[in-house]
């Protein structure tokens, strides 16, 4: 009872600290919810629609107009240059005004007619991986929707039905499922990895924040003095603000996510409430352990922030963690993060049960526990470090 | 007095800040830190996560319902290819889910009884192909080699049926319209050398804006009324000096550091580097010059050198988004690209990506250049009006 009345007034000392501080304002509410917007107006296409792509036509045929329509046409590309001859176009894919031109030479209409297999070529940069794979994805399509062409007209002049010159060109289809993100849209699983990641990056850099400051300002026996010197309470305490604070953030984020835009997921409710509570816990007992292992303001908050900038790479989300060198794959097991994203694949987006990546939940419930190997270093920093500037 | 003693002392004084702020760089271990470990490590660090570049062998399962002599050509062709990896065979397609669940393949591919059946009686033959779409390049893996086998099997079949005479006429039979597939300035496609170059310029923004404004809340906290600017040096008379004499001591740490991280880290591990080095001499001076300005008006915003971190750092990562490197600068929406215009980053990465990747000259970055001096410019100017501010208000204080 002694203990839940001292982490109650601890609390409230807490919030008093939280309500005067803009600061933590600013990065535990102000900062993530712009982020949650930044993020989900930026990629609100899901996939780049209408990248500018240039054309070099020399053969000025019906063939090579139609085939330069049915570019236009398409959802990614939108042809928006043509260019006399390949070095204009190649200037202008230095200069950044197209990703990618198709080139079609003089009589390529001719040979195609007579059965010559003319060959047409496209070029597109991969500077943006995201804007080339989708110029080639739309030019590729173009280079089999010509070859297509010419087939349909023989076999239709033969007198093959519409089926069976389906089956003719095409003998073998692929289905994709492509499951949780049916249109493999980018929002769903940049920002969902983005967002958090970011929070994180608060998370740890508040929670050292919070006691390095107590240091700096020289009010850490006053707040330990309010614990009876007990750290644990006094941790305890002082951090369940921080976790409601955060967790208030990270619901308002999942219900405009997963309420207000629809993203996919296959999981309930109940495996995003997990998984948030992991998340908080994990990401604030990393920065108090970062403080305790280098009990001064500044050093613990570069340590955390070099170290949470780095997990948004080492999680794994863009360039997956099994195509890393071996030494880095054991390294990825140190960043928060890299089990947060672990779990929501799993959990959240996919819908599996949270026993095939216990691994990772063990993980960041070890996270959560750090702070108990530098208990005794943090008390002592309170008791009688001097802040150094 | 006359004019040129007047130059003179001004000098005097521009150089004697210039090497009192050095001394403060290297005393302060938080400033040295962000200035000189962060562009040295952490470029070797991001160079290292993405050194292999591509995705190879992603495991994947198979359902084979269809036992056939084509199924398993299919399988054998994918498992052939570099991107994907038949890791396992499944009996049904709960068994497979298990797979995907436990992290142990990233897709299926489901061949259905009737496939072979079908194929051979001269309808289309379907393949399911399910992919786990946590990860776009395993997605992408996937998906593109069961599309890439299917169409070469197909063809393989058309080839058989045609009853073509000679290689050529198969050839023709295949594909009517050859296509020639050419990728451009990062021809494997890879990861690391398409997002290092711009994190690599945002590393020098960022160290640069991160180092001053940690050096000003040092500054401030070391002065008794938490001011910027010391009233009890007389060399520190003037805002105009102070600006010049700070920006030659972080310029001088900034050339050295772009140096490096331009020329030095892309050769060490081998990333594209087309760039002339005059090209690039052209775009870092007004870059590094503009992250300076930059960082020196942020400095001056920040009461306490902690804030500046939770600043800088939390938007490093909108900042890599806003340059259109991993989403099209076409799709960024206009309000975010009008965004994007504040910071020097966007043009740096632009322009530098063009240069060290795909080998523009001046003319091919001009517009970028012309931006950055601009900007070099207009947060000269702003610099210089925030420290007037400053220098005021130390002087109010120091006559309290």
């Amino acid at each position: 009872m002694k203990y839940i009345s001292q982490i109650g007034n601890i609390a409230l000392r807490e919030l008093g600290i939280l309500a005067k501080n803009r600061i933590y304002g600013f990065c535990m509410i102000v900062f993530p919810l712009l982020l949650v917007l930044f993020f989900t107006t930026m990629l609100d296409e899901g996939l780049p629609q209408d990248l500018p792509i240039g054309v070099v036509d020399q053969d000025n045929s019906a063939t090579s107009r139609g085939l330069i329509r049915n570019l236009d046409a398409m959802q990614n590309s939108r042809v928006v240059y043509h260019f006399a001859n390949i070095t204009e176009a190649r200037n202008a894919m230095q200069e950044g005004k197209v990703y990618g031109y198709l080139y079609i030479p003089e009589g390529t209409a001719s040979k195609l007619l007579s059965g010559r297999q003319p060959k047409i070529s496209y070029y597109y940069t991969m500077t943006c991986m995201t804007a080339g794979s989708m110029a080639s994805k739309d030019l590729k399509t173009i280079g089999s929707l010509g070859s297509a062409a010419v087939g349909q007209a023989t076999l239709s002049a033969k007198g093959a039905t519409p089926g069976q010159i389906k089956a003719a060109l095409q003998p073998i289809t692929i289905d994709a499922h492509m499951i949780a993100n049916p249109q493999g849209s980018y929002n769903y699983s940049l920002t969902t990895v983005f967002v958090p990641g970011i929070l994180m990056l608060f998370m740890a850099l508040l929670s050292a924040y919070a006691v390095g400051t107590e240091m700096k300002f020289d009010t850490g026996k006053e707040w330990l003095r309010m614990a009876d010197n007990n750290i644990v309470v006094a941790i305890l305490g002082k951090y369940l603000v921080h976790a409601l604070v955060f967790l208030l953030v990270i619901f308002i984020y999942q219900y405009y996510i997963f309420g207000v835009l629809h993203f996919p997921r296959l999981g309930g409710v109940w495996s995003i409430v997990r998984l948030s509570l992991l998340q908080v816990a994990g990401g604030l007992g990393f920065g108090i352990f970062s403080f305790g292992l280098m009990p001064s303001l500044r050093m613990s908050m570069s340590i955390s922030s070099l170290w949470s900038v780095l997990s948004i790479s080492m999680c794994g989300s863009a360039f997956p963690v099994p195509g890393m060198d071996a030494p880095l794959q054991a390294m990825s097991w140190l960043f928060p993060l890299r089990h947060y994203w672990m779990i929501y694949q799993a959990t959240v987006l996919n819908g599996f049960p949270v026993i095939d990546v216990w691994f990772h939940l063990v993980a960041l419930v070890a996270f959560t526990l750090l702070p108990w190997f530098v208990l005794r270093k943090v008390k002592n920093a309170m008791l009688n470090y001097v802040y150094i500037p | 007095m006359s004019i040129f003693r007047k130059y003179k002392e001004h000098l005097t004084d521009v150089l004697y800040i210039w090497r009192e702020e050095l001394k403060q760089v290297i005393k302060d271990e938080g400033v040295l830190m962000f200035l000189v470990i962060v562009p040295l490590g952490y470029p070797l660090l991001y160079s290292w996560i993405y050194n292999n570049e591509s995705l190879h062998e992603t495991p994947v399962v198979v359902v084979d319902q269809s036992h056939s002599a084509l199924s398993r050509q299919f399988i054998n062709d994918c498992d052939a290819s570099s991107d994907v990896h038949i890791a396992y065979y499944a009996e049904d397609l709960d068994e497979a889910r298990s797979l995907v669940s436990r992290q142990l393949v990233r897709g299926i591919y489901f061949i259905p009884s009737d496939f072979a059946t079908r194929v051979s009686r001269g309808e289309q033959g379907t393949i399911s192909v399910y992919c786990d779409m946590s990860l776009m390049l395993a997605y992408k893996a996937v998906y593109q080699t069961a599309m890439v086998e299917a169409g070469r099997l197909g063809a393989g079949l058309n080839i058989k049926k045609s009853g073509n005479y000679t290689k050529r006429e198969d050839a023709i039979t295949a594909q009517p319209l050859a296509v020639d597939d050419v990728t451009m300035f990062n021809p494997s496609g890879g990861y690391g050398s398409c997002v290092l170059p711009a994190v690599l310029m945002l590393i020098l923004q960022q160290a640069i804006a991160l180092g001053i404004g940690m050096a000003a809340g040092t500054a401030r906290e070391r002065n008794r009324n938490g001011q910027l600017i010391p009233t009890d040096d007389p060399h520190y008379r003037g805002a105009y000096r102070i600006v010049w004499g700070k920006a030659l001591c972080y310029g001088m740490i900034g050339a050295v550091a772009a140096a490096y991280l331009s020329m030095a880290v892309p050769c060490m591990f081998s990333f594209p580097q087309l760039a002339n080095g005059w090209t690039l001499l052209a775009m870092l001076l007004p870059y590094t010059m503009a992250s300076v300005f930059f960082g020196m008006t942020v400095s001056c915003l920040v009461r306490y050198r902690e804030n500046v971190m939770l600043l800088m750092v939390f938007v490093s990562v909108p900042l890599l988004f806003l340059t259109g490197v991993s989403w099209p600068q076409s799709s960024i929406p206009g309000a975010w690209q009008g965004v994007s215009w504040i910071f020097p980053s966007t043009f740096g990465v632009r322009a530098f990506i063009r240069i060290n990747s795909m080998g523009a000259t001046v003319s091919q970055i001009l517009p970028e250049i012309r931006i950055l001096w601009i900007q070099a410019a207009i947060y000269l100017g702003m610099a210089c009006l925030v420290y007037r501010h400053q220098f005021r208000l130390a002087r109010k204080y120091a006559i309290k």
